[in-house]
């Protein structure tokens, strides 16, 4: 669903590039975590896919069809296959949850009859039923974010993409807004979230890509938050097809599986 | 659904942005009313020269009553003196700088004078008696003017011999140069209307960042996104442009006809409702300053 092929940004020319080189590929209704450090390139990548930008060199595909290709009046078209949600959620201040949610399919010139019917079954989806008519400010982070992942789906995107939607929320609403976008991605939707949020990766058991400096440095199946398998080479994605020297590998850690994963929990603790 | 949408969306554009609105219909008010003023006077002029220019380049007039002229001591000017003169003009000598010539008697004189000034009371004051009666010479070198007035100005009956063109002329360079100075000012107040359409453009795309990002994320399309923009602004200049329409019938109807045309009575104003045809050509331009502007803009600060 979403391919890197030797992606490479470099948004100033001095610095180092914010991606390098990236090989990836995340396939049709999977759920794939992007971790790493602050700077590490997980935004930028979202924002390839978006065509927000473009890459400096490589390609980027998104649905088999590769994004340099798709002219600027086609763009709308590739936006509409992907919802985007944001951990700041973007909602409208002045308007309801319903008129949130029905602005994105009043945008792209859906019928009143058909925002009628759609917008309370995504709402409802998002465990937000009943509470249509209130705005923004009158809900909790954790609501104010399920109404923007209402908004994000209700026009049925095959890639739903989430950069740190549960920044702002407690753990017990970060899970919650993890059981909506679990569900999301049981019917089917792509979903790829980048995340700062040690717990929820470690919970959901998922595949998570780990960046670092714009280099993917591990990319694992229903893997933990912090390396649990320490060689990058087991993975079974990072084969690197440029053939290059491998990224830098993260040194092996002593003990056991279990014993790595609790120390992993601590350091990831004393991270956050 | 979609047109619903683009409505909704400028109505509160407009709303939100109400102060610069009506600046940007102010000032492309003002500068299209300069524009118009232009076409105005060009208008007059045209309505001067469709009588006179092309119909008559030199006018010799005959004695009337009460000519002082030295060639009318003997009085109005006779038949046999207007054979003579016409004789003259027939001859070779003068014949080659003439395309033709008509004899403009005190009647004809008169129905003329009637029609030209239809709309002005002069008419009932003036009887065929007090209009001296002419030949008017087309030439084939308006230049040559001189041979003529040299000619004819020492006949016997013949009180002068007038260039009208040059009279006309120098009227019309004057309006001319009135309405250079019109077009000199709506150059100035359209580079105003252009900028500050581009800034309240911008205000406005600034102040729904919100909404415009939200568009683009979920794949609005750019027409949809930037529509209400663009007529935001173009609705405030056609408003503009449709007082300005407004402002210039009043001046046709209310300066022209009603204080001027009494003031210079022998003067042949024009009509207000000529200058309706002005108001299409305001309001098209009006369209195309604004249309231009805020794409411009747009393509800056909306992208896409
Ligand atoms: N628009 C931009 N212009 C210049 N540099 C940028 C821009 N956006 C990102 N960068 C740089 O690219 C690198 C990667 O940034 P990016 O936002 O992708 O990181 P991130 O992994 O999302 O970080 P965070 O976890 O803090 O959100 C950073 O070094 C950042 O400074
Ligand atoms: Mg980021």
């Amino acid at each position: 669903m979403i391919r890197f092929e030797n992606v490479t940004k470099v948004y100033d020319q001095k610095a180092r590039p914010a991606l390098d080189s990236i090989n990836l590929e995340i396939d049709r209704g999977e759920f794939a975590f992007l971790v790493g450090a602050s700077g590490s390139g997980k935004s930028t990548f979202l924002r390839l896919v978006l065509k927000e930008d473009r890459a400096s060199s490589g390609a980027v595909y998104v649905a088999g069809q590769n994004v340099a290709n798709i002219s600027s009046w086609r763009v709308p078209r590739l936006r509409r296959g992907i919802g985007v949600v944001f951990q700041d959620f973007r909602l409208l201040p002045q308007k309801t949850v319903f008129a949130n949610v029905a602005f994105a399919m009043q945008v792209i010139g859906k019928s009143r009859s058909v925002i009628r019917d759609t917008v309370p079954e995504v709402l409802k989806t998002v465990g937000l039923e009943g509470k249509e008519n209130r705005l923004p400010h009158e809900l909790s982070g954790g609501e104010q974010q399920r109404v923007a992942i209402a908004r994000a789906v209700v026009n049925r995107p095959g890639i739903l993409l989430a950069d740190e939607p549960t920044g702002n929320l407690d753990p017990t609403t970060s899970m919650g807004i993890m059981g909506v976008l679990d569900k999301i991605n049981q019917n089917g939707t792509t979903v790829v979230m980048a995340t700062h949020d040690d717990d929820i990766v470690n919970e959901m058991r998922k595949r998570v890509v780990e960046l670092k400096n714009g280099v993917v440095i591990r990319d694992e199946a229903k893997a933990l938050y912090t390396s649990m398998i320490p060689i990058v080479g087991q993975s079974r994605r990072l084969r690197d097809a440029s053939g290059r020297d491998e990224p830098q590998i993260i040194p092996p850690r002593a003990g056991s599986r279990a014993e790595a994963r609790a120390e992993i929990r601590t350091a990831g603790e004393a991270q956050a | 659904m979609r047109l619903a949408f683009v409505l909704s969306e400028i109505g509160s554009g407009l709303r939100r942005n109400l102060s610069m609105v009506i600046s940007v219909i102010l000032v492309t008010f003002v500068s299209l009313t300069f524009v118009g003023a232009a076409g105005m006077l060009q208008l007059q002029i045209n309505q001067m020269k469709g009588y006179w220019y092309d119909k008559v380049q030199v006018a010799i007039f005959l004695c009337s009553d009460g000519s002082t002229a030295p060639g009318c001591a003997t009085g109005p000017a006779t038949p046999e003196q207007e054979d003579n003169l016409r004789k003259l003009l027939q001859s070779p000598a003068v014949a080659q700088y003439v395309n033709d010539f008509q004899y403009e008697s005190k009647d004809d004189a008169y129905k003329h004078f009637k029609e030209q000034f239809s709309n002005s009371p002069i008419v009932d004051s003036v009887t065929p008696d007090q209009l001296p009666a002419s030949f008017r010479i087309n030439m084939k070198d308006p230049e040559k003017y001189e041979i003529i007035s040299e000619t004819f100005s020492s006949q016997a009956g013949v009180e002068t011999v007038i260039d009208q063109r040059q009279l006309l002329e120098r009227l019309f360079s004057a309006m001319n140069a009135a309405s250079l100075v019109a077009v000199s000012v709506a150059g100035v107040m359209i580079i105003c209307a252009i900028l500050l359409i581009a800034t309240t453009i911008r205000l406005s795309a600034f102040s729904r960042r919100r909404e415009t990002g939200i568009m683009r994320l979920v794949g609005a399309s750019k027409m949809v996104i930037q529509l209400p923009f663009i007529l935001e602004g173009v609705i405030a200049a056609v408003i503009g442009a449709a007082l300005a329409s407004v402002t210039l019938w009043s001046v046709a109807h209310f300066f022209l006809g009603e204080v001027l045309s009494k003031q210079y009575p022998d003067t042949a104003f024009i009509s207000p409702g000529q200058t309706l045809i002005l108001a299409p050509a305001l309001i098209g331009l009006g369209v195309v300053l604004a249309g231009t502007s805020s794409l411009l803009t747009l393509r800056r600060y909306l992208r896409v």
